[in-house]
């Protein structure tokens, strides 16, 4: 049963419908086989990953051999999320980093490195946390670049950044410090460069298996080859709504698993839990009219006008909620066996959890729609 | 305090990036910081131990808790209305919205009731905000009762500074900024919002559709005589002009048309009106189409079409209102050019539980933008949502009231088809006019007389 690609708004063209077939038989085969290791015991999916780049999973969103299909894109993160969020975190880290390359106007990041990264022959991630939390006006930017012949130098530290390895590589955002006006650069990270340390992260809950590292640079050279954009805000201005509607599928995709496994227990326990609030129908009422205002929403998803962006961030809040509610439902559901910690039901509660705490959180969500709400006056 | 004593006391700095806290009496073990290491003799590649930042990216740390306070963002006065049944949800704290409260209430003493605001929800009367001067009210004295106290006494769950994102119809939930709402019945009383053409940025144009906005122009035009050209000689732009040049500032009021109110008086009477302005500092520039709006040493500078140029220190849009469609859209309401479209007898839109009054809502097309059919509205919707009472909004006749003080005007009936205006009387004093219709049948009644003309605070120039 799936409810996100039966729905009559969700026709996905033919490639996009053979390529979330084959998604779905990667996350039903040898992710759910796997989901419990990359939870527990920290296995990296990396196999995983580079079935799910071989299939197409990392191209639809891309314009590389035709149309973009931010819906196809955000479908196949839905799939992988409702088996393993983790994967579908990992999923979206590398879908969106393609994004950057693709923006980039770079052609170090084009061409023959954009297509190697779609069929993820590369592995690729984001370290945007930081400055997407900065130009919400919530952090100052760790990174600081200094100018030198040919390039910039960078250094500072990252805390957290996920999906990487050490042929992997990862888009990051520094201020330019110089005495001009204050300026940021966007640049790709290689992390076997020289001055690029991985440094060991502390246990996280449902990301053990996600290869999220520390990442410190020091004297860390940028050069042309790197650089993704130059200034920054314009760019992120343009990528914006892109980059939090392809977060949209892991809300979308725990929400679903977590009703899977309420129907999985109904001929067995209905009668009891007919008297629990979040009902497996009326929760999948709600996630399918998500679906569809979320695959609505990615027909354009490099609108820029206000009364979309709030459309995008309410609609990746709402399916942050929906995540926790039906999470949190799925184990009263469930009872003791969904809180065995073998158990799926367990895990995607603390997956939840992620999904509705990543940036950006509920609550940077929230401030920001509230921010483009209010109506600009003179100072 | 003796030197001696300062440096005896341990500092605490904060992680920026993960929030750990190094306490210098503690040191930090694992890394080799000894218990009293002070935080300027750490080594500058010692890494956060949690996250791995650097010393650079730590912060002095102010150690005192925040007082536990109750969350003043919402007051649960009404502890019947939760979230998981916020009962009967309205949404807009002007008048519409606390109209439609005070409805509910009268029928129903129990009914939950929660308010969504963006503003802060303070009770006023808007027309008064293009009379204030004349009536000599002072910006801060405009509140009529705190939203808090209004809550209070109808017992109303208030969120205010709460913006309304999107209706998610099919669950009946209303998504707002501080969280899921779920509603039996849904009233959409959240107004128009003023129209915003890119000639006219906001970050340099004003525009007055609320309390809080008007409050802050007031408070930039400060205790000098300042100069204030206001763009569009409408309803709202000629009565600012005439109300803001009574305070003693110099206004040019401009419009594409060749005079003010234009689309709501007789020549005859925009003449009458213009004689009016005479003694006041208030200049009217008709036939003018705004070009930009910028910037220029310290002042800013319209410029027309036709290439002239207006200094001002402050510049006010009165070029109309819309009804914003972001709310209605998410829940598939009907939606026609003048608003939301709702039933005119009982106000339901198309989603038998959602409801809409006063400015955003349409009948029969047009849309609403009048005070006094508010509080008939309200009582219609409290009827229809409750299931008691027998109040249905009929349509009125509503006599427009155009409150430039020097010269208010009255007109009583609509031009509901051709005819002419014809002279009753026209003094020094008093204008009386009437449209009449082909048939000789009269339609309209226009009462006109001379009020205060000159500037009742002179200023002295900035």
């Amino acid at each position: 049963m799936s409810a996100v690609l039966d729905h009559p708004i969700a026709t996905p063209t033919r490639d996009a419908e053979a390529m979330l077939g084959a998604v779905r038989e990667i996350a039903d085969g040898p992710l759910a086989e796997l989901a419990d290791d990359i939870d527990r015991r920290g296995v990296y999916p990396e196999a995983v990953l580079r079935r799910l780049g071989e299939v197409g999973a990392f191209q639809a969103h891309l314009a590389l051999n035709g149309e973009r299909d931010y819906g196809a894109a955000i479908q196949a993160i839905t799939e992988v999320s409702r088996v393993c969020g983790a994967t579908g975190f990992m999923m979206w880290c590398h879908g969106v980093c393609g994004l950057y390359m693709e923006e980039s106007d770079n052609p170090a990041l084009l061409g023959d490195a954009l297509h190697r990264h779609a069929r993820a022959h590369t592995l690729g991630a984001t370290g945007m946390s930081n400055p997407m939390k900065t130009f919400a006006g919530i952090e100052t930017l760790l990174l600081r670049a200094r100018p030198v012949a040919g390039g910039y130098v960078v250094n500072g530290t990252l805390p957290w950044v996920s999906n990487l390895g050490p042929d992997h590589y990862f888009g990051a955002v520094a201020v330019v410090e110089t005495d001009a006006a204050p300026h940021e650069i966007m640049f790709m990270v290689r992390c076997d460069a020289p001055g690029v340390e991985l440094r060991p992260c502390p246990s996280f809950s449902a990301m053990e298996g996600t290869n999220t590292w520390a990442v410190r640079l020091t004297d860390h050279f940028i050069g042309a080859a790197e650089l993704i954009a130059d200034p920054v805000r314009p760019f992120i201005g343009r990528i914006r709504a892109a980059f939090i509607l392809l977060q949209c599928g892991m809300g979308l995709g725990v929400a679903q698993g977590a009703i899977d496994s309420m129907w999985a227990v109904e001929r067995q326990l209905g009668h009891v839990n007919e008297y629990l609030d979040d009902r497996p129908a009326d929760l999948q009422q709600e996630l399918d009219a998500l679906t569809e205002r979320t695959l609505a929403l990615a027909r354009t998803p490099f609108g820029t006008d206000t009364p979309f962006l709030i459309d995008v961030l309410d609609a990746r809040a709402h399916a942050s909620e929906l995540a926790l509610r039906a999470a949190q439902s799925a184990l009263l559901h469930q009872g003791a066996r969904g809180y065995l910690m073998s158990s799926s039901v367990q895990r995607r509660v603390r997956e939840s959890h992620f999904v509705a705490i990543v940036t950006p959180a509920i609550k940077h969500l929230r401030k920001e729609i509230a921010r483009l709400s209010t109506p600009v006056m003179p100072a | 305090m003796s030197a001696t004593v300062v440096a005896l006391v341990w500092r605490t700095f904060i992680c920026k990036a993960c929030g750990l806290i190094y306490d210098e009496a503690k040191g930090d073990a694992d890394s080799g910081l000894a218990p009293g290491t002070r935080f300027e003799d750490i080594p500058d590649d010692w890494a956060c131990p949690l996250c791995g930042v650097t010393k650079a990216d730590f912060e002095p740390h102010d150690a005192q808790p925040l007082p536990r306070r109750a969350n003043l963002n919402a007051r649960a006065v009404q502890p019947r209305a939760s979230r998981r049944d916020a009962g009967i949800v309205i949404v807009g704290g002007g008048r519409a919205g606390w109209q439609t409260a005070q409805a509910l209430r009268e029928l129903d003493a129990d009914v939950p009731i929660t308010l969504v605001s963006a503003c802060s929800g303070d009770v006023y009367d808007k027309p008064t905000l293009s009379v204030a001067c004349a009536r000599a009210i002072a910006p801060e004295r405009l509140v009529r009762e705190s939203a808090a106290q209004a809550a209070q006494r109808l017992r109303v769950r208030l969120l205010p500074h709460t913006h309304a994102a999107s209706i998610a119809a099919a669950a009946r939930q209303l998504r707002t900024t501080r969280g899921t709402l779920h509603y039996r019945h849904l009233v959409l009383a959240h107004g128009a919002a003023p129209h915003s053409p890119a000639t006219l940025p906001p970050e340099l144009c004003w525009r007055i559709n609320d309390l809080a906005t008007y409050q802050r122009l007031r408070a930039a035009l400060g205790e000098r005589r300042r100069h204030v050209v206001i763009v569009g000689a409408g309803l709202v732009g000629s009565e600012l002009a005439n109300d803001l040049a009574l305070e003693g500032h110099g206004i040019t009021l401009l419009d594409v048309q060749s005079r003010p109110l234009a689309a709501q008086l007789p020549a005859l009477a925009s003449g009458r009106l213009l004689d009016a302005w005479h003694g006041l500092p208030l200049r009217f520039v008709g036939s003018v189409q705004v070009a930009s709006v910028q910037r220029c040493d310290g002042m800013i500078c319209v410029t027309t079409a036709c290439g002239q140029t207006f200094e001002a220190d402050q510049v006010i849009a009165a070029t109309g209102l819309h009804t914003p469609g972001q709310l209605a859209r998410s829940a598939g309401l009907a939606f026609d050019a003048g608003g939301i479209a709702v039933d005119t007898a009982t106000l339901r839109s198309s989603d038998p539980h959602i409801h809409a009054l006063g400015d955003c809502a349409s009948i029969a097309g047009q849309a609403q933008r009048y005070i006094e059919p508010i509080a008939r509205q309200a009582q219609a919707i409290a009827s229809a949502v409750l299931g008691t009472g027998d109040a249905r909004f009929t349509p009125g006749a509503v006599p427009l009231r155009v409150k430039t003080s020097s010269m208010p005007f009255t007109l009583h009936g609509a031009i509901a088809g051709k005819g002419r205006w014809t002279t009753d009387l026209d003094t020094a004093d008093e204008l009386r006019m009437t449209f009449r219709f082909r048939n000789g049948d009269a339609g309209i009644r226009l009462e006109a007389r001379r009020g205060s003309v000159s500037a009742r605070h002179p200023r002295p120039a900035a």
